[in-house]
């Protein structure tokens, strides 16, 4: 396989794969839970984008407007987020470890509620990954497919960071971060900023889902497949850390990508490799603070 | 403006604060003096919310606040400046001030807040650029204090302002607390060394041990050598 092959696979793996950690992160870095359900989001995503092709082909659509469609599927089912939250406020001053169980509940809750409304067969989507041709990149064919989705992570990342860094908002979700309990002394609501930042993490989640079906399946597998890369994603990059998510990401994805084609039987192992060499040489991951 | 009455806090089974009754009114300053413990930032952190208390009454601008979310009180107009100051390390100068402002947009114009806030600690603007974590203490505690400027209160909490500052920084908030109480803003002060407290202070409460043992102008407490004993020290009460 051509090394641009390998590269562009890996950078689309590493896109999707940033959506979701990105998510992962804020949610993280704001409300410190640890957010097993992020798989789920991502496979509900999938899913949702399965369901929203097909009402979109029903309705006569071009194929090229399925990429819009799919996107637009994401934002919305990301709404989902909004009553998640709401339960999960229970537990955000307790113990991390009901946090942990009570989104690995929703993890397996939400496996059964694919399995009920989409079954147990793996379902696919035809007609959308070769929708937009190919594009030639050093001498090798790559469906453009996978470059759109390259872009629209990029532009994620640009629009996430000028969201925290230069918008009112963005500065006092960072606030919130910090010190939940001084933004609520200069009269922060913090309970919807919460609100606000598990729904945008959740969206990067279903929107990461429904881009990445049309180049595979949507499967009851994938929620948790998903959960193992992304959690190697935020060690490596280090938790909370946005910059950690792209790097850790992109890491993940090239190795995933390298592994499948010189040694498809490492996939797991070559990036669990790199998750431990990171937490022995680098314990809080490559961008991550420090423990005090 | 500030009204507590018999204010009762126990944290983890133990009664902190025991029956504090104590009121601010308008363009007031009034300081809550006591040693390390007495109860002054459990007082504080029970009036913006951040403590239930287990009896008693909190009302600001008359209205019941008692039990109310720490941001609703902070809403209604009571500003915070915490012992720790709590600046932001994530945010610079100018955002750490500029904060308040975009959370309680309502009210006077932003850059009128800002303006004055500045004007209260002229200092800060060599460091708008300068990140939270970037500044000494005593810098740390201007910005705190600037920030619950901007949010436009009618009344300012501030717990101990001087407390572990260099003795060249103490008169600069000092200035800045003088500036503070000119613009007609009710202020409740914690302290624990009485040679801190403003000789205008329109009234102090000294507490010890969570309840209130004094409540009288500056002159009377200097008179009483049991208060003195509290807030000065034996020696100095002797002497």
């Amino acid at each position: 396989m051509a090394f641009v092959d390998i590269v562009l696979g890996g950078a689309f793996h590493a896109a999707i794969l940033f959506l979701v950690a990105a998510g992962l992160q804020l949610v993280f870095g704001v409300q410190k839970i640890v957010n097993l359900a992020c798989g789920s989001f991502y496979a509900l995503g999938a899913y949702f984008g399965i369901t929203a092709v097909g009402a979109a082909v029903g309705l006569g659509l071009p194929p090229l407007l399925f990429l819009p469609v799919l996107i637009l599927a994401g934002l919305l089912i990301g709404l989902v987020g909004l009553p998640i939250e709401r339960l999960l406020s229970v537990v955000y001053r307790r113990d991390e470890s009901y946090q942990l169980l009570l989104t690995f509940g929703l993890l397996l809750m939400f496996q059964d509620v694919f399995r009920f409304v989409w079954g147990a067969t793996p379902r696919t989507m035809d007609g959308v990954y070769m929708a937009y041709g190919t594009a030639e990149i050093l001498g090798t064919r790559v469906p453009a497919y996978n470059l759109l989705v390259i872009a629209a992570s990029l532009v994620v990342a640009a629009a996430l960071g000028l969201f925290l860094q230069r918008t009112k908002t963005g500065r006092i979700v960072r606030a919130t971060a910090e010190n939940r309990d001084m933004a609520e002394g200069l009269g922060v609501n913090a309970s919807r900023i919460f609100a606000l930042v598990f729904t945008v993490g959740c969206m990067l989640g279903t929107v990461g889902g429904a881009l990445v079906v049309p180049s595979s399946a949507a499967s009851l597998e994938m929620a948790v497949e998903l959960v193992v890369e992304s959690f190697a994603v935020v060690v490596i990059g280090g938790l909370g850390s946005m910059r950690g998510a792209l790097v850790g990401a992109l890491i993940v994805g090239l190795m995933r990508g390298a592994a499948i084609s010189f040694m498809p039987e490492m996939e797991l192992l070559s990036i669990y490799i790199v998750v431990v060499a990171v937490l022995i040489l680098r314990p809080a991951g490559l961008f991550g603070k420090p423990a005090t | 403006m500030l009204q507590l009455t018999d204010l009762k806090v126990d944290i983890q089974g133990s009664r902190i604060l025991n029956g504090i009754s104590l009121s601010v009114a308008a363009g007031e300053l009034v300081c809550l003096i006591g040693r390390n413990g007495a109860g002054k930032t459990t007082t504080f952190r029970s009036i913006m919310g951040y403590r239930r208390p287990s009896a008693g009454r909190i009302a600001f601008d008359g209205a019941e606040i008692t039990g109310l979310p720490t941001w609703r009180i902070a809403q209604s107009g009571v500003g915070f400046a915490p012992e720790e100051s709590e600046v932001y390390a994530d945010l610079t100068v100018a955002e750490n001030i500029e904060l308040s402002t975009w959370t309680r947009p309502k009210g006077r114009p932003a850059a009128t807040r800002i303006e004055e806030a500045y004007a209260v600690f002229p200092k800060l603007k060599q460091y708008l650029a300068r990140g939270g974590a970037q500044l000494s203490g005593g810098e740390r505690k201007m910005v705190s204090i600037a920030r619950a400027l901007t949010l436009d209160p009618k009344l300012l909490l501030l717990d101990e302002p001087f407390e572990g500052l260099s003795p060249a920084i103490i008169p600069l908030i000092a200035e800045g607390v003088a500036s503070i109480r000119a613009m007609g803003k009710g202020v409740l002060m914690a302290e624990s060394n009485v040679h801190h407290v403003p000789d205008y202070v329109d009234r102090l409460y000294v507490l010890e041990r969570g309840e209130l043992m004094f409540a009288g102008t500056l002159a009377e407490a200097h008179r009483d050598r049991g208060v003195m004993r509290v807030i000065a020290g034996d020696a100095e009460a002797m002497a």
